[in-house]
Order: structure tokens, then sequence, then C-alpha cells
């Protein structure tokens, strides 16, 4: 026996109560590293690039922008390189089931953006075999539950076709995995010219140009510069980074930073004052046992010690549980919500696990520490 | 006897309040007991028995006077020193036993020897040795909640003497037992006292009790009267 296997005994002496904070812990840890993924994911912002910027209609981006401002921001001595894509939008059987689909031009997607997306020679080389082919991504791909080869047909929202029909159909030429896990994949890549041939409306606009500034350019600078380019033309501009712009889009239905801080602040506020309570009365329970100990020689310092490794145990043991709940969600629908458990998010759980432990058992421990042992004897 | 007593009292004083009352207790206590004695201290509900037992294990201290026990003065050391001369120092056995629930006897004993630089191994073969002394061998994984309060009492004493302390402190040791098991357990204490040269200061109302010890004290009005006794 050790004072440790002591500890553990204590922690397990009631053992309904142990799981139900277990319980209490774990359903705690599981919000806040479900939000904190969530946070982290593609949904998020944390993943988005600073460095590639968007081009938009000041109007919103929905407005199309002429094809003609391609040139101009091209001919922009900071501009590394420029390209362009319309968004179609729509969906595949239900209605409910969104996918979009970014129109583009490869080889120019390939050198702005092709790193981040994790785009290959190979992927866009089987692009270029058919005009109606597109790319898929892998979040979307295992969502759909597509396949290399299988042929879909996309309901457009708005973009009609010449022959006034909304069916897009095409083939799917590759699947592409992005950058890392928390890059969005949730979308397919296909060609600017079959569809930009086929629509009935909006022909040579674009929704958004793609530009990635040269080396050790800042993209804020450039991005005031494309836009007073356009300043007094027809069609002025919004260039922002894509982290701004996620996080703009983010915003436009609420702060959802905000209210995950607001939602996890309030699960740990509560789960801190039921734990603390918890151990105050578990320890109080046991004021007599405490003065058998301190009678035996235990000293003040050890009896804290073993109300605070109690403690512990229990919020690690809780908070594992949690963790280890949250980490098998995102494996198995992370991709489909954007959920990214990355290591930091661990690092974070941790840290607040600790805090937790500390600020819970301290005043259970400091009270088991200051009960002189003739009031302790006097408590049975 | 020559010898400096190993337990010395002078002129302590104690008492309690509760409230605005002050109840005093002892006003000018004087004690000294040898080495190697073993003494009965009697005396009706109330006196003081447990107040002086406590005092002598170091979990209580005088008001005023001074109290040593071997070398040391227990009335001037702080509570963190007290704490760790009652570790080394001595052993002490309750009246409900105060043994931990969750803990096996073998566990319980081993308790006080987890403060001493011993290794599992030789601290499992100083459990074994004590728990064979007071005849639990092979109840080393009983729960209290599973053994009879002679049994138990048997395990209290176990752990105080585990960490083979000098004195050891009984306070009505005997007080929950029934006759059968207060006999055996009065039985064990004069043999630790004779063997191994404890040093035994035993508080009870048993007049049965008292006549294992070597001599009986009775505490009355915050005094002691010594006994005669036919030798
Ligand atoms: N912590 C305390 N606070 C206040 N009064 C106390 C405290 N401890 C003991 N007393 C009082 O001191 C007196 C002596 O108590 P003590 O427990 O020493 O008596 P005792 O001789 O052991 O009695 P008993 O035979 O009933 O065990 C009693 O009047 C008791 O109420
Ligand atoms: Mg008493």
């Amino acid at each position: 026996m050790t004072f440790l296997s002591l500890a553990r005994k204590n922690a397990w002496r009631k053992p309904l109560r142990t799981v139900l904070l277990l319980i209490c812990i774990a359903v705690a840890f599981l919000i806040y590293a479900l939000t904190a993924s969530f946070l982290a994911g593609s949904q998020g912002t944390s993943a988005a690039s600073e460095d590639v910027l968007g081009v938009m209609s000041v109007a919103g981006r929905a407005q199309p922008l002429p094809m003609a401002h391609l040139a101009r921001i091209a001919a922009e001595p900071d501009v590394g390189a420029a390209t362009f894509m319309t968004r179609l939008r729509g969906f595949v059987g239900s209605e409910k089931n969104v996918v979009a689909v970014s129109a583009v031009e490869p080889q120019g997607l390939m050198s702005v953006n092709g790193r981040e997306l994790g785009l290959t020679p190979a992927l866009i080389g089987s692009l270029d075999q058919g005009r109606d082919r597109i790319l898929v991504g892998r979040a979307l791909a295992e969502a759909q539950g597509w396949s290399v080869g299988q042929l879909i047909t996309i309901t457009a929202f708005q973009m009609v076709r010449q022959d006034g029909d909304r069916e897009w159909r095409f083939e799917i030429a590759g699947i592409f995995e992005g950058e890392n896990e928390s890059t969005d994949t949730y979308f397919a890549i296909g060609r600017y010219d079959y569809v930009n041939a086929s629509r009935a409306k909006g022909r040579d606009t674009v929704d958004v140009f793609v530009v990635r500034p040269r080396d050790g350019i800042k993209a804020s600078t450039l991005a005031a510069r494309i836009d007073s380019l356009f300043a007094n033309s027809a069609a002025p501009t919004r260039t922002q980074s894509e982290k701004q712009f996620l996080e703009a889009f983010l915003r436009q239905y609420a702060d959802i930073k905000l209210i995950v801080n607001l939602v996890t602040g309030v699960a740990f506020v509560t789960l801190l004052m039921i734990v603390i309570n918890t151990m105050v009365f578990a320890v109080r329970e046991r004021t007599f046992e405490i003065g058998v100990l301190k009678t035996l020689g235990v000293s003040g310092g050890r009896i804290i010690a073993l109300v605070l490794v109690e403690t512990f145990l229990i919020v690690a043991i809780g908070a594992t549980i949690g963790l280890v709940l949250a980490k098998l969600a995102t494996v198995l629908v992370g991709t489909v919500l954007g959920l990214a458990f990355s290591p930091s998010v661990l690092a974070k759980a941790t840290a607040i696990a600790l805090a937790v432990g500390l600020a819970t058992g301290l005043l259970p421990a400091i009270n088991a520490m200051r009960t002189p042992i003739i009031k302790a004897f006097r408590a049975r | 006897m020559t010898q400096e007593p190993f337990i010395t009292l002078a002129g302590v004083r104690k008492g309690y309040r509760t409230g605005s009352d002050a109840i005093p207790i002892f006003t000018a206590l004087d004690l000294a007991i040898p080495r190697g004695d073993f003494v009965a201290i009697m005396g009706p509900s109330g006196s003081g028995k447990s107040t002086l037992l406590n005092m002598l294990a170091g979990i209580d201290v005088p008001d005023a006077g001074s109290l040593k026990v071997g070398n040391y003065r227990l009335d001037q050391m702080g509570e963190t020193a007290r704490s760790s001369w009652r570790a080394h120092n001595m052993g002490i056995v309750f009246q409900f036993y105060n043994l931990l629930p969750m803990l096996n006897a073998a566990e319980n004993v081993e308790l006080p020897l987890l403060l001493k630089p011993l290794s599992a191994g030789e601290r499992r073969s100083r459990v074994a040795k004590v728990l064979d002394l007071v005849g639990l061998s092979g109840r080393e994984k009983q729960y209290p909640s599973m053994m009879s309060g002679g049994q138990q009492q048997r395990v209290g004493i176990a752990r105080a003497i585990v960490s083979d302390p000098k004195l050891l402190l009984c306070d009505e040791p005997t007080g929950d037992l029934d006759r059968k098991s207060a006999d055996e357990v009065l039985e064990i204490l004069a043999l630790l006292n004779r063997t191994l040269e404890k040093t035994i200061v035993m508080v009870t109302h048993d007049p049965q009790a008292a006549r294992s010890a070597k001599r009986t004290l009775h505490l009355d009005k915050g005094l002691f009267v010594e006994e005669k006794r036919a030798a």
C-alpha cells in the first residue's frame, strides 16, 4: 500500500457518488472538446489561409464581377498568381443535401491554391480530360458515399442551363485530400469553361478572384491596393483573406466563438460548483478518519496531498472519458461537421483539467488539514 | 528509582472554554511515570482522563506547565513537530478502534509505516510480525466491518506498535468489549509491557482491566491519588 493507493481507495469508497461525478466531469470535457474542435475545424476559421486573398463584389458574394478585372489584378506587381472561380450551388437528391461546385480554371487554381487543397498534377490532369469532370473533396466524397468514375447530378438553386434545365451532370474524376485534416474539403472543383459555356445568364462573370501575394508581400496591404484599383469602376470590390472572409461569414449568424466560450464557460462553472460541493461533503464525512490519520503522525501537508490526489484522480479519469468520447466523435463524424481534435485542443483540455482538479480539491483539502484533531474526534 | 522518569508533568494547567464559560480540568497537575511502567488511570466521567491521554499523545497541549516525554518537551513543540514526534514515538489505542473502513487489517496496520523510510518488503514483514503477535495471522485481508470488536481492537493494537514506539497509550481499550475479548486484549498489553518493555498508560473504567497494570492512579477533581494494593 502507498499513499496513492490510499487516495484511490478514498475516491472509490462511495462508487455511485464517484460515478456520478465522473459522468458530470466527462460531459463537461466532452462539450469543451467538441466545441473547441469545432472552432479548430474547417467550419471554424483557424485552418483557413491568411495568405490567399479573395476579391469579391462589395455588393456581396452572390454579385458577379466581370472577367475583365482579372487582367488588371494580374498586372499588379505584388500579385504572385491570380485566378477566378464561380460557385455552382445546388443539391443532390434531397434539397437539404447542399453541394457546391467551384468552377475554376484548373491550372490557375493549382498555382494559387493547389497546396492548401492538396491538388496534384495527376488530379489536374484527370480534370483536363473532360469538360464535365469534377474533383470531389474527401469530406464531401465520404459524406455522400461517392467514388471516382461515378456520375452525379446536381440540381442548381439558381444557375439555369441554356436549355432551361437546372440539372447539372458531372463525372467524378478524382478526390482531393486537402493539405491537412482541418482543411475544408466539403465541396467539389469543376471546370469554369464548361459551366460558363452552359449557363444561360451571367456569361463571363465570376464570383471571386483568388489572389496569392508574392512572397514577402503583406496580404492586407495588397488587399487595399486591389480594392483601390476598382474603387471607381462599375464593379467595385472587397478583398479579404480567406480567414477574414470565413470569420465574417460565420459572424453573419452569430459570434460563434463567443457562444462557444459562453457555453463551455457555463458548463465548467457548473461543474466546478458540483465537484467542489461534493468533495467538500465527501471530505467532511471523513473528518473523524482524518483525525485518526493525524493522530498516527500523518502531517498536514500529506493530508492536503491525499485529498488533492483524490480529486485529481477523479477529474483526470472524468476528463479522459470526455476527451476520448470527443475524439471518437471527431473520428466518426468530424469531417462532415468540420471538427478537428487538434493537439492544441488536447493541450488546453489538459490544462483545464489540472486547473479544475486544483480548484475543486484545494478547499476540502485545506478544510481537512486545518481541523484540529481534538475537534475531529468530537465529529463522531 | 534514581533514573529520570520517562514521562514528567509539572504544574500542568488545562481547561476548555465553551462560549464564555471556562471549564478548568487541571490547575496544577504533577505526574511522573518511569520507563517500562504500566499505569492504569481511573476516575469518574469528565474527570479529564482522555484530556490527559491526549496531551501525552501530543494531540492536545497544556495551557501552562511542562510536559516531557523522553527527551521531548511536548508543551514547547508546534503542531508540525508534534506530528512527526507522534509518527515515531508513540502508539495509541482507542475505545472504538478507529480503523479505516476501506482498508483491510494488514493495510490498517501498515498505515503508520508509510511515514517511515521502509521498503514495501520490510513493511510487509513488520506487519506480519505484529499481526502474529496479536494473534491475527491469516486475517490480513479481512476488512474491519467483517471482524468482531475484539479482533478489531487487536488490529488497533498492532497498528499502535508496528512502528515500534516506546510509549503505548490506550483510552478505554476494553470499554466496548465483552469480558473474554477484553481479557485477551489485556493479556496482549501485559505481554507488550513485559517482553517488549513498552511503557503503557491505559485509561479504564474497568477495575479488572486496571488489575493487569502494575499500578493504578485515580484522577479526581484534577488531582491524582495512587491506589494502595496488596503486593
Ligand atoms: N474539546 C473540548 N471542548 C470543550 N470541552 C471539552 C473538550 N474536551 C473535553 N472537554 C470537557 O473536559 C472535561 C474532561 O473531558 P475528558 O474527555 O477528558 O473526560 P474523561 O475523564 O475522559 O471522561 P469519560 O470517562 O467520560 O471519557 C469534560 O467536562 C468535557 O466535557
Ligand atoms: Mg474519556
